[in-house]
């Protein structure tokens, strides 16, 4: 079994920042896509640094990577042990058994599924979660069927309004709270393109057999609609940690820790983690 | 036009069962089913319980056939490759007015042979399920029910058909039965069918699929009920929890599932859409989990899904309560209004249909009928589902062996069944099925 000093699950910003402070250590930085970047990769909008797109701001992080850390890519961690080892899965090398001093989780986060929120109705196709839409349009060329429903005015939710409004859909924003959410410069869209925004509402029903028709909010407006996206929000990657407890060897970083607006934010605690925990190493030598 | 010794119409697990029990005889069987996959409609949404058998009425054909579908459900599930897991239940009651039903329910159960049954005091219980809510007045411990997963199951056993020499279309629905001399022509709207005998297993549809030849004896009125899916994370009873409020006679069961999700499926509702939910029933869902199991965290549900019941009545109004074989005409035979514990009975009376239907033709046993299907087992190291840590391989023999939608992949290995609902798999899975040649997102 290989050992590690640190073993670094996830290769987002996150990831990314914390193998570059942790370098000098023998690290390996293990993430299941086949590059680096996380859902930076999928980000086409210039919302990075300094007015970016995700796989830009990517290309900057990884500037002089140090090539001391070793990458596994395409590699799924199945399970970590409290006696500090992991199952790697490669798409590659198969599987893998290591051992590690140290883990720092930077896993990332998942959004929540339509079927975790209680709306009736029938379960059509058509329904996605917004960040699902994203990577089906940037990375796969998908365009979904219009007119569009978006569950969740966010930061996610508007920047999926621009991006079906940009390809022609008709777009209808529900919002639970009384006004829009998420930052001025996404909630611009809402001025630049026709998208009806509706406030103090939430969707109660979908509709359709096979396919999405509509689906009718809790104040009973009926919006006719074949794409629906969910955009209620984000959940921490923990799951691969939750049997064990708090131990001192592991350390969360990025939106796995805490589900961060911005990217910079990513960027800092990555790199507060990985400094963190080289240091320990090395006062302990 | 192509000719049978049976057309078997409706490919839920009944209809899959039965064509699996025709090909013991040489009989030759054609699997008509009007949805693009096999096991859409109520199997695709029921509880999952194999049941005991102490609900049923003494000396009725459902209790013979659910005690006999209990006992033999071990080795139907290995024969098919499909998890099965005896986990046990108990049927709680919290109000002291109750307890003299479980009595009932536990004399019913010795009468029809249920192994092991016992009535266990309000510690005793809550010993053996401490998430139980606190305050059980008594409740009756059924060791022998357990839990499968009801399509994987009906899938299975339409594979075993197939590998035995059944034939079978899907997206074909019946529209016309016509009895001729020869037996019956099942029209289609692509084709037309010769058949010596027609097994009608059309589920929510059977009353309407008999009225194509016949009058029907039993009608059937379709109500629903709602369930909620948790996280494998979130905590669970060992065994299946029946819980019945007394004074609304509402209540919810608890199922721990082979997949390792709790299920909750909730009390039976009026109809309007079939396979809809409420957003007040999975509201009211929630309370009552959190009533029987308090320490749930239901932050935890992943998906909500409803289904359709189908309740038998005769013309005079009379509800039908045990099961019954329609047999309008000689060669025809109908399943009409087959509802709980028709999982657990399925291959019970897949076997009665095709006994009758042997007899009938005096056929001949199939010397070379094999009831082994072999589950989807190829893996390798490429994950594609991380939830639930599904891999290339197996999805591509899913779709080997006929998957042709994202669901139907779902349906087959699992992939998409976790918490994140497939948000991050479907797309490689859609790329996929492309690639193999079926249509797209
Ligand atoms: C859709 C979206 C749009 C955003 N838009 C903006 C924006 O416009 N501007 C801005 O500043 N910020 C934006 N952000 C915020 C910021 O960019 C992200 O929060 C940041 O990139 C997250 O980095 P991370 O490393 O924490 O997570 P991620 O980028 O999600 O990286 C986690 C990585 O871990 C991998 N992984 C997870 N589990 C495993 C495992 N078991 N085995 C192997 N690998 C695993 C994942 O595949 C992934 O590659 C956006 C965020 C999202 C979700
Ligand atoms: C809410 C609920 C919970 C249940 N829980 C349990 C349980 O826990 N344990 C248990 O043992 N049993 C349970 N059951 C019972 C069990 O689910 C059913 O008895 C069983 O699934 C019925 O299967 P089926 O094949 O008759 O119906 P279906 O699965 O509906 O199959 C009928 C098929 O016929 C097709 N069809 C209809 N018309 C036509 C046509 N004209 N041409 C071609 N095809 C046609 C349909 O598309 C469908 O695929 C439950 C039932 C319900 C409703």
């Amino acid at each position: 079994m290989d050992h590690y000093d640190i073993l670094i699950i996830g290769g987002g910003a996150a990831g990314v920042s914390a193998a570059r402070a942790a370098s000098g250590r023998r690290v390996l930085l293990a993430d299941r896509g086949p590059a680096l970047g996380g859902v930076l990769l999928q980000c086409t909008h210039r919302g990075f640094g300094n007015n970016q797109t995700g796989p830009e701001y990517m290309e900057h992080l990884l500037r002089d990577f140090p090539e001391s850390v070793e990458l596994a890519l395409n590699t799924t961690v199945l399970s970590v042990s409290p006696e500090k080892t992991a199952l790697l899965s490669g798409r590659e090398f198969g599987r893998r058994e290591v051992s590690f001093d140290h883990l720092i989780l930077a896993a990332g986060c998942r959004e929540i599924p339509a079927g975790a929120l209680p709306i009736g109705g029938t379960r059509p196709e058509g329904v996605y979660t917004a960040g699902q839409m994203q990577a089906l349009m940037n990375l796969r060329g998908y365009v979904p069927e219009g007119p569009a429903v978006i569950l969740g005015s966010g930061d996610l939710g508007l920047i999926m309004a621009k991006h079906l409004a940009e390809a022609g859909l008709e777009v209808t924003l529900v919002e639970k709270k009384d006004s829009c959410g998420g930052m001025a410069r996404n909630r611009r869209c809402l001025s630049e393109y026709p998208i009806r925004l509706l406030c103090g509402d939430t969707l109660a029903v979908l509709h359709g057999e096979k396919k999405l028709s509509g689906c009718t909010t809790a104040k009973g407006v009926y919006l006719p609609c074949k794409s629906l996206l969910i955009a209620v929000g984000l959940r921490p990657e923990q799951e691969l940690i939750a049997h064990l407890a708090q131990p001192e060897w592991l350390t969360l970083c990025g939106n796995c820790r805490q589900v961060h607006p911005m990217v910079e934010a990513v960027v800092q605690e990555g790199k507060q983690a990985g400094a963190a925990v080289k240091k320990a190493i090395e006062v302990c030598l | 036009m192509k000719q049978y010794d049976a057309i078997v119409i409706g490919a839920g697990i009944l209809g899959c069962m039965t064509a699996r029990s025709l090909r013991r005889w040489n009989i030759s069987t054609l699997l008509l089913e009007k949805e693009e996959d096999v096991c859409r409609g109520i199997t695709r949404a029921n509880s999952a319980i194999v049941y005991a058998g102490y609900d049923n009425k003494p000396g009725s054909l459902k209790a013979a056939l659910t005690v006999r579908g209990n006992a033999d459900m071990e080795a139907l599930c290995e024969e098919l490759e499909v998890p099965f897991s005896r986990c046990g239940s108990l049927l709680v009651a919290y109000e002291p007015e109750a307890v003299p039903k479980l009595e009932k329910k536990l004399s019913n159960g010795r009468k029809n042979g249920v192994p092991g049954l016992k009535l266990l005091s309000g510690p005793e219980a809550e010993a053996m399920e401490p998430m139980l809510k606190k305050g059980v007045a008594a409740a009756l411990y059924a060791p022998s029910t357990g839990t499968v997963n009801p399509w994987l199951l009906g899938i299975a056993a339409y594979e075993n058909a197939l590998q035995n020499g059944a034939e079978a279309i899907l997206g074909r629905e019946v529209l016309a039965i016509r009895p001729c001399p020869e037996g019956y022509q099942v029209e289609t709207r692509e084709e037309v069918y010769q058949t010596r005998m027609v097994f009608n297993c059309a589920g929510a549809f059977a009353d309407r699929v008999q009225g194509l030849a016949f009058a029907p004896e039993v009608k059937l009125k379709l109500d629903g009920a709602e369930y909620l899916v948790f996280d494998r994370l979130a905590k669970k009873p060992e065994r299946v929890i029946f819980y019945q409020t007394q004074s609304s006679g509402k209540g919810i069961t608890a199922i721990p599932c082979t997949e390792g999700n709790l299920l909750i499926a909730g009390v039976r509702k009026d109809m309007t859409i079939p396979y809809a939910t409420s957003p007040e029933g999975l509201v009211e869902m929630l309370d009552r989990v959190k009533e029987l199991l308090p320490e749930t965290d239901t932050g935890l549900v992943i998906r909500s899904f409803g289904a359709v019941r189908p309740n038998p009545y005769r013309d005079s109004g009379e509800s039908i309560p045990d099961y019954v074989i329609e047999n309008p005409a000689p060669g025809f035979y109908s399943l009409i209004g087959v509802k709980t514990p028709g999982l657990t009975c399925a291959e019970g009376l897949g076997m009665l249909l095709a006994q009758r239907g042997a007899e009938y033709l005096s056929a001949e046993e199939n010397p070379d009928f094999d009831p082994k299907r072999r589950g989807i087992s190829e893996k390798d190291n490429d994950i594609l589902c991380q939830c639930e840590q599904i891999s290339r391989a197996e999805i591509l023999e899913a779709i080997r062996r006929g998957a042709s939608t994202v669901e139907a992949v779902k349906r087959r290995v699992g992939s998409g069944m976790g918490r994140c609902q497939g948000s991050r798999c479907s797309g490689e899975i859609a790329r996929l099925l492309e690639e193999y040649g079926h249509g797209s997102l």
